[in-house]
């Protein structure tokens, strides 16, 4: 049903929400299938958090943090299994860390940047270089480089509290389909969003706690808050921009193939190219390959029913991972609307139109038409 | 010893086409055990021997002048045991669901027994036979289970080698009656008593006969349409065993029996492989098909090996034995690997196929036996093809330089036609018609991994192909006395 007066190419997506759909349409395997993948994704983002948390509060300012993928101690069969790659891609909640840092956004990038924060963490700097010329000596010659490694550890700890509340958030998205409590997609949708609204307000502080010292990094008083300060860059650096180096593909900055403004990026989740050679975008490969260890049973029999069966498993993952990519956007979008969606006042639907439209201009050259079918 | 190479496959092709169920299973038995009894040939052959071994000679019908004469020597057994191999890689290739198996394996054998037959016969008469009895399956083998246009490809192929067929046999009935001889045993000193003139008339004709069967350039037409509508299988046993039949026909009978006539017609014959490479190279470059593609290509490649008996040199001679081995590998393993891609995508145009290297959706493993195959046949180093065109290039430039530049034009062309077929259908993005295909078994990609091995193998050491052959091809190339007295023939000057 047409609902919208939007001349945009994509307004049938902008009516989908109009009627309480989804960019994903909905249908019993699409549920099954984005359901399936989110329980997958919910179990390595837990591990992902813990290391990323891991990181933060015992690995801060390590200069050569050589075991930080080792929550659990180093041992010779960590280590083994850590080189025969029997292991979880740590790597990839790194690359995410990264990219979220690179492309910053919210107040979280805005008070990393502060004299405040610099002056906090000067305490933290101070406490941990104490009693290592070393470090002092390398403090003094470059002032910047260890504000700059805390900053980053902000990012670490940041994401791991992002992913703590998602992990469980997915991972009760399972539990209520097995339970017949999910059914469609806009159930799904409906679920997320419920969830990231929950957590909206949710505080994001860190401290470190240095020779029995606790230091505040992100005090409570920065007010920085889970879903507009980490939430939102992280959609919007992870889903949307990414990076064009962190994956399998080279591109040729000299051909002009990568963009020259960082905002003009359309790196991320939502535009990678399931078959990557040759493609615009880069599906992440590591995550696909710690989900596999995941999938539930049913999404097993599943993949087992198509022709390939699961020799392209990797490229079945990315597909339902993206579909799954484009619920949680969904939720992300509904949420953040700027008024109710039923409201009759016709500013506030001009600006909700403007408001989706803007989304969809985003769209334009993702991968939101083929995942479609 | 040799008469089992020929009735073992016979008895398989019976116990196929007779025994209920298991066709299959008794087909490969059959091809295991010829090449179980091939390699024990192999053991027992005298190295050092050029003349013929384990010869077999009986009368067979008086009143004809035919005998049951067999007999191999450096000649024919690489291509005797080529035959083998390729016999079992078909079988194991061919589709397990074939319509009508027992007809299809028993064909198969009997084919084998032919080819095996010409190979090994002695007699000028029984080697006609053989070369004749291998049409019938083969047409058989397009006609029934080949592609849209099969009945025109097959009736194509049988009319243009039933001439080269009777081309041979008139050469053959000349030689016998000119000689004034009651017998058809192969028997060179006959030939050489003849004068010059009609050695050439002989030899003409043999050469039309074995360039159309080759074949060369303007007789090739049949061959890339048999190709194409052959099935795989069939499409290896005609590339890389079939095609021999006329290089060996070459070297055993034109050059074998008329060394003088060949001696002047031998620039001539380095222009017809020039012309031959070149159009074969240019026409792959020019096609779309893949199967085609590799099928021109045999075209061109056939004439390094005309090129090579040009030379007429002992060198040349080994050469031209490992490039119809070489050729057989390769353009074998090409074939497979083709049918593979062609059975998965439905299709093998390369405007349309592309990306088929996709490690998840592709098939990556046929695509990387693909490209070790188009390198073996561009003559990358390290694979048996760079060791036949070296052989072939080194031993052909002192005696013809500007056709050896030439046809090394041919081997860049290779690389050319090659390099647009892998770009164009294995690198880049899946293309929408071919990103939901069948993944390959193991069992489909075993037979071209079996072939490459070889390729390789033998590309690092040769030897264990042209040692066998060496001792036979310096006996064959003793200068007879006859050949100096053709000097006062003219003959087109190809030095620079």
């Amino acid at each position: 049903m047409t609902i919208t007066t939007s001349r945009h190419p994509l307004a049938a997506f902008i009516d989908r929400f109009y009627n309480g759909q989804a960019l994903l349409p909905d249908s019993p395997d699409n549920v099954k299938e984005v359901v399936g993948i989110l329980v997958s994704y919910g179990y390595v983002l837990e591990a992902y958090q813990e290391n990323l948390q891991h990181i933060a509060d015992q690995e801060f300012l390590t200069i050569f943090p050589f075991f930080k993928y080792f929550n659990n101690g180093v041992s010779s069969s960590q280590l083994f299994k850590h080189f025969a790659h029997d292991r979880i891609n740590f790597e990839y909640a790194e690359y995410c860390m990264k990219v979220m840092l690179w492309h910053g956004g919210g107040k979280l990038e805005e008070y990393v940047e502060s004299d405040d924060f610099r002056q906090l963490i000067e305490l933290a700097i101070q406490a941990k270089i104490k009693g290592n010329p070393v470090n002092q000596l390398l403090h003094r010659l470059f002032p910047e480089f260890l504000p700059e490694q805390v900053r980053q550890m902000v990012y670490y700890n940041a994401l791991g509290q992002f992913w703590q509340v998602m992990y469980a958030l997915f991972l009760d998205l399972g539990k209520a389909y097995d339970h017949g409590q999910i059914t469609t997609i806009p159930d799904v949708v409906g679920f997320i969003k419920a969830g990231l609204v929950a957590a909206a307000g949710n505080p994001i502080v860190y401290a470190v706690k240095i020779g029995g010292e606790s230091y505040d990094i992100l005090p409570r008083s920065a007010n920085l808050t889970f879903l507009m300060d980490v939430a939102v860059p992280y959609v919007e650096a992870v889903f949307f921009r990414g990076t064009p180096f962190l994956g399998t593909v080279s591109y040729n900055a000299q051909a002009g193939e990568i963009p020259l403004e960082q905002s003009a990026f359309a790196y991320g989740a939502l535009y990678a190219d399931p078959l990557p050679i040759g493609g615009s975008g880069i599906p992440p490969t590591l995550l696909m390959q710690d989900m596999r260890h995941y999938l539930p049973d049913y999404l097993h029999e599943m993949y087992q029913n198509t022709k390939r069966q699961e020799s392209d498993l990797l490229v079945k993952i990315c597909q339902s991972f993206q579909k799954s990519m484009y619920c949680v956007t969904s939720a992300a979008i509904l949420g953040l609307a700027p008024h109710d969606l039923k409201t009759n006042n016709p500013q506030e639907q001009a600006n909700n139109l403007a408001y989706f439209e803007s989304w969809m201009d985003r769209f334009l050259t993702s991968q939101l038409r083929n995942i479609q079918g | 010893m040799l008469s089992l190479l020929l009735v073992v496959p016979l008895i398989g092709a019976a116990l196929a086409a007779w025994w209920p169920g298991q066709t299959r299973s008794i087909a490969s038995v059959i091809a295991l055990a010829v090449i179980g009894w091939t390699v024990f040939l192999l053991t027992q052959f005298n190295l050092g021997e050029p003349a013929m071994q384990f010869v077999e000679d009986f009368t067979w019908i008086d009143s004809l002048g035919l005998s049951y004469k067999l007999g191999i020597d450096g000649l024919s057994l690489p291509l005797v045991a080529l035959n083998s191999l390729l016999t079992w890689v078909a079988i194991y290739s061919s589709d397990e669901k074939v319509d009508r198996p027992r007809l299809y394996y028993s064909l198969i054998l009997l084919l084998n027994a032919a080819v095996t037959g010409v190979f090994l016969a002695q007699d000028l008469l029984l080697f006609f036979i053989s070369y004749e009895l291998e049409l019938i399956p083969l047409y058989l083998l397009i006609a029934i289970w080949g592609g849209q246009k099969r009945a025109y490809a097959a009736t194509k192929f049988l009319i243009y080698t039933a001439l080269s067929g009777a081309l041979i046999l008139a050469a053959f009935l000349g030689l016998a009656w000119l000689g004034g001889s009651n017998s058809f045993t192969y028997n060179p000193t006959l030939a050489h008593a003849l004068p010059l003139s009609q050695q050439f008339l002989l030899l003409g004709a043999l050469l039309l006969g074995f360039g159309i069967k080759m074949p060369l350039f303007p007789f090739h037409t049949w061959l890339p349409d048999a190709h194409v509508e052959a099935s795989t299988p069939i499409s290896v046993l005609l590339a890389g065993v079939l095609l021999k039949l006329a290089t060996y026909g070459i070297l055993r009978f034109c050059v074998g029996l008329f060394p003088a006539a060949w001696q002047v017609a031998a620039p001539w014959l380095a222009i017809w492989a020039i012309i031959s490479v070149l159009y074969g190279a240019l026409m792959a470059i020019a096609q779309k098909d893949m199967k085609k593609m590799v099928a021109y290509s045999s075209v061109s490649h056939m004439g390094y090996i005309l090129l090579a008996a040009a030379a007429n040199t002992p060198l040349s001679f080994s050469a031209a034995m490992i490039q119809m081995v070489s050729h057989g590998l390769i353009s074998a393993a090409l074939f497979l690997s083709v049918g593979v891609v062609y059975k998965k995508a439905g299709t093998r145009d390369i405007t349309v196929l592309e990306g088929l290297l996709n490690p998840e959706r592709g098939m990556p493993v046929i695509g990387s036996l693909m490209i070790l195959g188009v390198m073996a046949s561009a003559g990358i180093p390290g694979m048996v093809g760079f060791v036949a065109e070296f052989l072939i290039f080194r031993s052909t430039f002192p005696v013809f330089p500007i056709p050896t530049l030439l046809c090394m034009i041919g081997t860049g062309l290779t690389a050319v036609y090659y390099l647009l077929l892998i770009n164009k259908a294995f690198f880049g993005r899946l293309s929408p018609q071919v990103q939901d295909l069948e993944a390959v078994t193991w069992r489909e990609r075993y037979p071209a991994m079996i072939l490459t091995g070889a390729i390789i193998l033998f590309g690092f050491v040769p030897g264990w192909i042209t040692r066998w052959s060496e001792p036979t091809i310096f006996a064959t190339l003793q200068p007879p006395a006859i050949v100096a007295t053709v000097a006062t023939i003219s003959t087109p000057d190809l030095q620079p």
